[in-house]
């Protein structure tokens, strides 16, 4: 007998409809579904449920892209897909993207999510288009205690994310956070390896937290809290804190310095320094830190995060009688996760327990949207090419995102080590 | 103790009682009768020693950690539950499934590098493209459900070792104690905690602090396992002895739960420990005796009849019916 011929138990189309496509990401596409109708009746033929009892009403479905576009052979799946797949599969959490369910068909992985109808970096767009306005406080930290929620799941289950971003923490319309794309997320308990020896590089630029960007080859859950810092300093400005340009892997594959990036970070915060960090000098690119501001002189004078803080506070609007601005523990929370040394960066759990979230006595709500007025536009979803087929679709650009998206530096992630 | 095993899909899904087993193995010998009259094969535990050994043949080539060898024999087992043996290239589902775990396990191998290797150390494995392998890994996943993550006794034993104080060479034999186990139904049946404690058990009571390996028929060869990580079983350097001999492993069992307590320190501080931990003493007992009775069984073990009860339904299979492993 000559290998296993793989019949596939369910079709992705006998299951669901497929209402349009979302988006082209790294490493797939997604389309907007709902439960498959019966020819003449409005009902689902099947009910699909939450764990929680509830009726999901749509669905995002992920199709993995083959390694090579059109191919029609079985190539293996890419360690992403399975990441992912495995971790979806384990993992539960209310502030994490439900998986209904895994279909492999036609030489294809579908995963199908729950929809979730926004995203912070679609939220945050929505606040910067003018007239500009803040993100109202009492949503901003509703929505940083679900992450930190979501991430102390994660965390207690001994898995990092690697890729947190505002494009990758959705919203459903009910104001519920669902973290996603565990794509590059890592069970970090093997103790044997260097959790470096898998993949070169993580976490979009923007986010990258310090170590990283010194080489450290033992990163920890902090990378994440770091990516956390930098989400919440952009949902209070609507800008990315520290927008650097990713230097490129030259031809020998080495993975170079990245000094606009520490520069952007240091014209904020300053350069680190040893006194605060005690174990920066065994970095690898310790050295080259030292040549950071014959770049960018900036870092000779950080405006520091009390200045920062102001002026964004100031300057978008934060006040008005409509908009108080966050409590004052906002800025010290921000501190505490964008601190430098990682071991002493708030954890998930301290996050939680932070006088920003505990201070009034009331927690923030589950419900990020919670008394507020704002509406904000559901997800573009392109009806144009809806079919989800084995066949290759044209190389489609992300839709349902920001103009000012495609400013964002390349994605240069090496998620398949 | 993983503080996350509770929830995990092996504690939910994958873990059976023992009159679920049967009845699932019942079911697909019912339906694949003809096939089991046709091949008849050595006992479940001496195919799974088999394939142990093969995959361990495999590791040492490719260089692959223990842990991926571990994961890949729990996806084995766990295929086959569902699925019939007879019906399948055993050498097909070993090399998917450690191409797998190893992705899983983060020391991803190329597929083309998969399939030369498996192909060079099984040349029944039957197939010569990799897209073999790549179709096999959907039937794999599909089967297994996408649960892909496994917990391992070895993460326990390493927690456990301090506890009780046990020497490099009594964790080391522990350890080696634990790869046997994989040859058992014990990942199907227990917590990988409890399986850490038995493996703990068995060693120290074979081994006592400062004697020498007195009850031990097999020598271990417990440094060289250190060097090399992909030795799935730190067996005598010839081959693939069992860690423990029958006899002692029966010894041990009835010696250690029948007041053996003076037989060291640390034995009585492991019967007190367990007294004081939650942990399910019936498992413990129950798991010990299975690893008794596995040790029993391998003293019949023959890779000759195993290796030929697979050759002849691989070989007729064409007409034993080639419909693979697709549900019907
Ligand atoms: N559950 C969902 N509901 C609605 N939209 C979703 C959902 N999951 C993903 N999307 C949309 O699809 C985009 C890509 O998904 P995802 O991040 O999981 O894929 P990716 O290939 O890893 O993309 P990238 O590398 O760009 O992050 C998301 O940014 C979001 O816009
Ligand atoms: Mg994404």
């Amino acid at each position: 007998m000559n290998g296993t011929p793989y019949t596939p138990q369910r079709h992705i189309n006998d299951h669901y409809d497929i209402v349009g496509f979302i988006s082209s990401g790294t490493y797939g596409r997604v389309y907007k579904a709902v439960c498959k109708r019966t020819p003449g009746s409005s009902q689902p033929t099947t009910q699909a449920k939450h764990p929680d009892g509830r009726n999901i009403e749509a669905f995002a479905i992920k199709k993995f892209k083959p390694d090579k576009e059109g191919e029609l052979q079985y190539t293996g799946i890419s360690q992403s897909a399975i990441r992912e797949m495995a971790l979806c599969t384990e993992l539960s959490h209310p502030a994490l993207i439900h998986l209904v369910e895994i279909i492999l068909e036609s030489k294809c992985i579908f995963m199908v999510f729950e929809y979730a109808e926004h995203d912070l970096l679609q939220i945050i767009h929505h606040h910067s288009l003018l007239p500009r306005t803040p993100i109202p406080a009492s949503a901003l930290r509703s929505c940083m205690y679900q992450i930190f929620s979501g991430l102390l799941y994660l965390h207690q289950n001994w898995v990092i994310h690697r890729d947190l971003k505002p494009a990758n923490i959705m919203v459903t319309s009910s104001g519920a956070i669902k973290i996603g794309d565990l794509g590059l997320a890592r069970l970090f308990y093997k103790p044997l390896h260097a959790l470096f020896s898998g993949d070169k590089v993580v976490v979009t630029i923007w986010y990258r937290a310090p170590e990283l960007l010194l080489g450290s080859r033992h990163y920890t859950p902090a990378i994440d809290l770091w990516a956390v810092g930098c989400i919440f300093a952009e949902l209070l400005s609507l800008r990315p804190i520290f927008k650097g340009e990713e230097a490129k892997q030259d031809s020998k594959k080495a993975v170079p310095f990245q000094r606009n990036q520490m520069g952007k970070i240091g014209e904020i915060l300053g350069l680190p320094k040893k006194v605060d960090w005690p174990l920066l000098p065994a970095m690898p690119e310790f050295p080259n830190l030292q040549t950071v501001n014959m770049h960018n002189p900036g870092v000779n004078r950080p405006i520091g995060l009390d200045k920062w803080y102001r002026n964004t506070i100031q300057n978008n609007n934060y006040g008005g009688p409509q908009s108080p601005p966050p409590d004052d523990s906002a800025l010290d929370l921000l501190k505490k996760l964008l601190e430098y040394d990682p071991l002493k960066r708030l954890t998930a759990e301290q996050a939680l327990k932070h006088p920003y979230f505990t201070g009034d006595g009331k927690l923030p709500s589950w419900n990020c949207f919670e008394g507020l007025e704002t509406k904000y536009p559901p997800r573009k979803v392109s009806t144009e090419a809806h079919e989800i087929g084995t066949g290759s679709l044209p190389g489609t650009k992300r839709s349902g995102l920001p103009d000012d998206s495609l400013l964002r530096p390349p994605q240069k992630k090496m998620r398949d080590g | 103790m993983a503080a996350n095993y509770w929830d995990s899909t092996q504690a939910k899904f994958w873990t059976f009682t023992k009159p679920e087993l049967v009845d699932m193995r019942k079911d697909l010998e019912k339906a694949n009768q003809q096939l089991y009259n046709k091949y008849p094969l050595p006992d479940r535990r001496l195919m799974s020693i088999y394939i142990q050994q093969q995959l361990t043949k495999l590791g040492r080539r490719m260089s692959l950690r223990q842990q991926a060898l571990a994961t890949a024999q729990v996806y084995i087992k766990r295929f086959y539950l569902r699925v019939e043996m007879r019906k399948t290239n055993p050498y097909l589902i070993m090399a998917t499934a450690v191409y797998l775990a190893c992705k899983m396990e983060e020391c991803p191998q190329h597929i083309r590098l998969m399939l030369g290797e498996a192909a060079r150390q099984w040349p029944e494995l039957g197939v010569s493209e990799s897209s073999k392998i790549g179709e096999c890994e959907f039937a794999l996943i599909s089967q297994l459900s996408s649960r892909l993550i496994c917990h391992h006794p070895y993460r326990s034993l390493t927690e456990l070792s301090p506890i009780f104080g046990l020497s490099n060479e009594e964790t080391q034999l522990a350890h080696s104690i634990i790869n046997d186990s994989y040859n058992t139904d014990l990942i199907l049946l227990y917590p990988p905690h409890v399986l850490a404690i038995v493996a703990v058990f068995l060693a120290v009571v074979l081994r006592p602090a400062g004697q020498p390996a007195g009850l031990q028929a097999h020598s271990t060869h417990a440094s060289a396992s250190q060097q090399s990580p992909t030795q799935a079983s730190p067996t005598s350097a010839t081959g693939f002895s069992p860690t423990v001999s029958s006899s002692a492993a029966q010894q041990a069992f009835l010696g250690g739960f029948s007041g053996l307590k003076q037989a060291g320190p640390k034995l009585s501080k492991l019967v007190d420990w367990l007294a004081e931990s939650k942990v399910d003493m019936n498992a413990v007992v129950d798991a010990t005796q299975e690893m008794v009775s596995l040790y029993d069984v391998w003293e019949s073990y023959s890779e000759r009849a195993c290796k030929e009860g697979i050759t002849k339904f691989v070989k007729d299979g064409g007409t034993a019916g080639s419909s693979g492993v697709g549900p019907k």
